[in-house]
């Protein structure tokens, strides 16, 4: 063997690697990072009156950028997706409130999740997906399931998250925290509708 | 290869190459065995918290969110990497016969000091609120490059090794090592490049599934084949059945391990051909894994019944089946007719355990039971203990599977029901999360036997007597497993 069969196995190494490397992760990224957003046609009718198709405005609620943060900082994603797969896939959408409101259910698209981070798609779902929970729950009941989730459903594998909420009498009152991260599920809204060229 | 043919010269070189990284390789596996029971002990407190979800529930650092990563983390860096790199660096110096030099294994500590404590941190991180919910990359941001750094200044000694090397031709085994010291920075550079930074936060999510998968094809699965390829020559007492069939493996790999990782979102917001090919991948897999099973099978021909007495043999053979077994299962996982089921369900946890704690672990531990002896001088205390290690992990390996698999059957199940109330697949699921915590129990109870026999290795209080440690056979009262086995030696050709 000459030293040569050391450059030749590093770059058959690199070739192997190298092509499922550009193909399944360069060039998807750059078609994500350059996509623009898409206007909705001359008198095409939307509800919530929006420009464009992502609507930058469509996607916060208050402090709902911080509230990512706690969602985060929880682990939230371990049990909760925010991905609603098309009807091929699974029933995804059947599930009461997971595909959105009622007249524009659909599965949850790549620009939907414009302005994020990461897109928290999920690892496991143990509990509710999540893409539209700002449609189907209001505060109140964000609050109810956060601080205490046994009083939703006796059988529910979600920790109370107590270090959100401080102890007042018999009631859990919010922190800050609670208000960013029940901001943050509130302006979970996947559903906005699609603009006809998308469809 | 094999030790029949050694001159005294030979064996004198081979005692000089392992004392020249027996630090560094001991710190490795000696810190890699605490992880692994600090890990198990997460793992088992992760399950439990999901069984009972209102336990400790004042105290944020117990919640599931921040319990499950911090166990798959301090599982995978603190505990298999950790492990895999020693292995790498001992395979490798005996292989090339190119020992490390003074500076190069300074070098070494220094840098495995520094993953230790950048594993701590980060492991306290998760629990302490800044862990960034990406699955098997939830360290803090600023913690990677500490990591990266520190695995380039310890692997990057084995290219020069390959290069220089003095025995004749290429092993089996430093191609896998090779392949996987090269990729791992690939991989983990383009994770922490493109997530995180906000520009395509779809892709960002994509490419964290394409890292867990590449690290289980490109780094797990290639370090345990070459302890596999090692081991098992070795302790058969003959060559490799076919060098051809392997090197196929090798490339199979090589070619079609970049490719997965998307099938974890079928159905999500990805162009449909990303999750297709990751499928399609992750089934043409197969092609390597049965290239190895035969391979192996065949050089284990009519000799299997070293497996009984070597421990080696028997934790790397156990290993080999696991990967067989991960390969089919995550075929199956990434066939979408089958797939769509069960993905999102409790199967997901099950296929990573069975990587990381399955086929990874078990042929690491393998190695471990046969390199330990080597560079400590003195052998492992009883060949008892050893089984007992052996049986609690295999039985708490496959009842985490079997459990997770039945149990995302069920769940996913339920869920495929339209008319079904999603509550109903978490009721259903309870009694297996029961299993899930009775298997970490299982695993838990052997890393203490694993981690009380290393730890009396590592402070030099092993059995001195002359003989190695098997299975079934009084310490030191034969010389070899097949002497034990009732073989005699073959001619090696």
């Amino acid at each position: 063997m000459n030293q040569n069969s050391l450059w030749k196995l590093l770059s058959g190494l690199g070739l192997a690697f190298g092509v499922p490397w550009v193909l399944m992760i360069v060039v998807p990224y750059n078609r994500e990072a350059l996509a623009q957003p898409v206007e909705y046609a001359e008198g095409e009718e939307v509800a919530g009156n929006f420009a464009q198709y992502p609507s930058s405005v469509a996607a916060t609620v208050g402090a709902s950028d911080f509230g990512a943060e706690i969602y985060v900082r929880e682990g939230c994603v371990y049990c909760h997706t925010q991905m609603v797969r098309p009807t091929y896939a699974g029933p995804d959408m059947w599930h009461e409130g997971w595909g959105g409101r009622q007249g524009q259910m659909r599965e949850t698209r790549p620009q939907d999740y414009h302005g994020e981070s990461v897109a928290m798609l999920g690892y496991q779902r143990i509990g509710q997906d999540l893409s539209n929970v700002g449609s189907r729950m209001d505060r109140e009941a964000l609050h109810r399931i956060l601080s205490n989730p046994k009083s939703v459903s006796s059988v529910n594998m979600m920790p109370a998250y107590r270090n959100l909420y401080v102890k007042n009498g018999d009631e859990w009152e919010p922190t800050s925290d609670a208000e960013a991260l029940v901001d943050y599920l509130l302006s979970r809204k996947k559903d906005q509708p699609l603009p006809a060229e998308l469809k | 290869m094999s030790d029949l043919n050694a001159t005294s010269e030979d064996i004198l070189e081979r005692a000089e190459i392992d004392k020249s990284v027996r630090f560094p390789v001991m710190l490795f596996f000696t810190s890699a065995a605490v992880w692994l029971f600090v890990a198990t002990a997460l793992g088992f407190l992760s399950s439990l918290k999901l069984a009972v979800p209102t336990m400790f529930q004042d105290m944020p650092i117990f919640g599931y969110g921040r319990l499950f990563p911090a166990h798959m983390n301090a599982l995978v860096y603190g505990w298999a990497m950790q492990a895999g790199m020693g292995v790498i660096l001992w395979i490798m110096v005996r292989l090339t016969r190119v020992g490390l030099g003074r500076l190069q294994s300074t070098c070494v500590i220094v840098a495995g000091h520094v993953w230790n404590f950048a594993v701590g941190l980060g492991t306290f991180g998760i629990i302490f609120g800044a862990g960034r919910s990406l699955p098997w990359l939830d360290f803090p941001a600023w913690l990677w490059p500490l990591l990266g750094a520190s695995y380039l200044l310890i692997t990057i000694w084995v290219i020069p090794m390959y290069r220089v090397r003095r025995a004749g031709g290429v092993y089996v085994s430093e191609l896998f090592i090779i392949g996987a010291a090269v990729w791992f920075p690939w991989i983990f550079i383009t994770a922490n490049v493109f997530i995180g930074n906000g520009a395509a936060p779809v892709m960002a999510a994509g490419t964290n599934a394409w890292f867990i998968s590449n690290l289980i094809y490109f780094w797990f699965a290639p370090v345990s084949l070459a302890v596999a390829y090692y081991i098992v020559p070795k302790i058969a007492g003959r060559p490799i059945y076919s060098y051809p069939l392997a090197k196929m493996a090798f490339w199979a790999l090589a070619i079609l391990a970049g490719w997965t990782g998307f099938q974890r979102f079928m159905g999500g917001p990805f162009p449909a051909w990303m999750p297709a090919i990751s499928g399609a991948a992750s089934v043409f897999i197969l092609i390597a894994v049965i290239a190895t099973a035969t391979n192996l099978l065949m050089t284990l021909r009519g000799r299997s019944r070293l497996w009984e007495f070597s421990p080696s043999l028997r934790f790397t053979m156990f290993g080999m089946f696991l990967l067989a077994m991960y390969g089919v299962l995550a075929g199956l996982n990434a066939y979408f007719p089958v797939g769509k089921y069960l993905q999102f369900s409790h199967f997901l946890v099950g296929l990573d355990t069975l990587a990381v704690y399955g086929f990874f672990s078990m042929t690491i531990f393998g190695a471990m039971y046969f390199i330990v002896p080597r560079i400590t001088g003195c052998e492992w205390v009883s060949g008892g203990m050893i089984r007992w290690h052996f049986w609690l992990s295999a039985y708490g390996i496959l009842t985490v599977v079997l459990v997770m698999l039945v149990g995302g059957i069920a769940q996913g199940g339920n869920m495929a029901d339209y008319a079904t109330r999603f509550g109903l697949s978490v009721e259903n699921s309870q009694g297996y999360v029961i299993g899930r915590i009775l298997a970490w129990l299982l695993i838990g109870i052997s890393n203490l036997w694993f981690v009380y026999q290393m730890g009396l290795m590592f402070i030099g209080r092993g059995r001195k007597t002359e003989g190695p440690t098997l299975i079934h056979v009084e310490p030191g009262s034969v010389a070899t497993s097949e002497a034990a086995a009732g073989l005699t030696s073959e001619e090696v050709v």
